[in-house]
């Protein structure tokens, strides 16, 4: 495990204290660091909606297979049972395991053999949950798990942090905006795919990278983009592209 | 189990439009919320304009319709907060520091109107923006976890029949559509929402437009075609109406 990453991570993800936080920036910033960090071939991240269901709000890539995959844990899933329970659940081999038959047939298709779920919970209140996937069965490695729960516990306390202790409405109010955003997020991948004729995951990154290299917001990007407000050109003209 | 509780809310808004005997509107939503969610009154004001130009559609009392014009007059407060962050904008008490900082001239007023609870949501998908929802309590108290989820989907209940007339889409009946139809959390069909910006050339508010009315006048499910247009196997043209276009 990278030292140097790890220690960074934490810092950056109790930085919430900063004016500009952003729930959505924030969540990438923790599915995209556990990827690198942890032993893992992909990371997932669903909050809690008060409308009764979980939603996907960050992944470390934007592969269709595998947002369906976690839009599929609304319904059924580690990630449902971990967010119920506020425990860890795991499946080292999900091939053969019985427990979630749709969930293990898309898991397959997106290319994971196992998966392990994390909660982010502060004492009572679960908030969300933290996937983490892997392409070979195997349990996961201990200190990987240890790990990818502290970053969410870092991430959960940074979230519900004072904001809520302090006043819930405004933890609600963030937590429903991030929700927006991400449907923004989703309309200007759609535009940024057909406008570039690319696919999902690349108009993403696309996305995520002018955000970046212009020191701005992902959701402000994205609606901008979708609102015609702002010009992003394909920095790496297509070669391979779909 | 979000099904459910949209079933039910759908209902309720199909209770309320029956009274007057039309078919289901937003105004039906912001009534039904009322009782729906136990608060006080309701206001629900439409339009897509970030600068203002919002019409009141329904106001279920007159401490709702003042609390609807002292935002526009005092140009702050919950509602255009709400309207600007996509998110919904609470305050469970209107009297303490925190709503007093945030709206230094709304919070006062809206508290000698009547109101001591104010929250408001955003009638919106994404960047689509349809307009406000708001709800008052003549008491501080906060909304309950189930009563925030509910307020939420009446909210997405007033988003679907507001767009559905603004587009003049077809007169919405109880039977009409599944709410397990709603459009709402699949992520084809914002991304689907956003490819059709392109290929039609309109804005991401017409594009949904469309897309809809594809699904209604094929009898389509709304998650189906926007599947099909994400893969690249359906395009839709440039043209008016909804009628089926080709295949690509």
């Amino acid at each position: 495990m990278d030292g140097q990453l790890l220690s960074e991570t934490f810092v950056e993800l109790t930085d919430t204290m900063v004016a500009d936080f952003d729930v959505i920036d924030f969540l990438h910033l923790l599915t995209d660091r556990s990827a690198r960090l942890l032993d893992v071939s992909a990371v997932g991240l669903l909050l809690a909606d008060p409308r009764g269901e979980l939603r996907v709000v960050a992944a470390s890539s934007e592969a269709a297979r595998l947002l369906e995959l976690l839009q599929l844990e609304g319904d059924q899933g580690p990630c449902l049972d971990c967010f119920r329970s506020g425990l860890p659940v795991t499946s080292a081999d999900l091939s053969a395991d019985d427990r979630w038959p749709q969930f293990a047939v898309a898991a397959r298709l997106a290319g994971f053999a196992a998966v392990q779920a994390l909660p982010m919970r502060l004492r009572d209140q679960v908030v969300g949950a933290l996937n983490l996937f892997r392409d070979a069965p195997g349990g996961f490695d201990p200190d990987d798990v240890r790990v990818g729960q502290a970053l969410a516990d870092v991430a959960t306390i940074g979230l519900l942090h004072e904001r809520s202790m302090r006043r819930r409405d405004a933890l609600n109010e963030q937590l429903q905006s991030a929700l927006n955003s991400r449907v923004v997020i989703e309309q200007a991948k759609g535009k940024l795919a057909e406008r570039l004729g690319v696919d999902m995951s690349e108009a993403f990154i696309v996305l995520r990278d002018h955000a970046r290299s212009h020191n701005r917001r992902l959701s402000e990007v994205a609606r901008a983009f979708v609102e015609g407000t702002e010009a992003i050109i394909n920095p790496r003209p297509r070669s391979d592209a779909v | 189990m979000t099904g459910n509780r949209l079933g039910t809310i759908w209902r309720l808004v199909a209770g309320q439009a029956a009274v007057h005997g039309a078919g289901m509107s937003a105004g039906d939503a912001c009534a039904a919320a009322v009782a729906g969610v136990r608060v006080t009154g309701a206001w629900l004001s439409a339009g897509s304009d970030r600068e203002g130009g919002h019409h009141l559609m329904r106001a279920t009392d007159e401490v709702s319709r003042r609390l609807a014009e002292l935002q526009l007059t005092l140009g702050e407060g919950p509602s255009l907060d709400a309207f600007a962050s996509g998110g919904p904008a609470l305050a469970s008490d209107l009297a303490d520091r925190e709503a007093g900082l945030r709206w230094p001239a709304f919070a006062p007023a809206a508290c000698q109107a009547g109101a001591a609870a104010i929250f408001a949501f955003p009638l919106a998908v994404g960047a689509i923006r349809a307009g406000v929802l708001g709800l008052y309590r003549d008491r501080p108290d906060p909304l309950t976890d189930p009563q925030l989820g509910d307020a939420l989907l009446f909210a997405d209940t007033a988003t679907l029949l507001l767009l559905n007339a603004q587009a003049d889409g077809p007169p919405v009946a109880e039977s009409d559509r599944r709410p397990a139809d709603f459009p709402w959390h699949r992520a084809e069909i914002d991304q689907a929402t956003g490819m059709l910006t392109e290929q039609l050339g309109v804005n991401i508010t017409d594009a949904f437009a469309r897309l809809r009315a594809y699904a209604y006048a094929n009898d389509l499910r709304l998650a189906d075609v926007a599947g099909d247009i994400v893969a690249r196997r359906l395009r839709l043209h440039p043209g008016p109406g909804p009628s089926p276009d080709s295949n690509a």
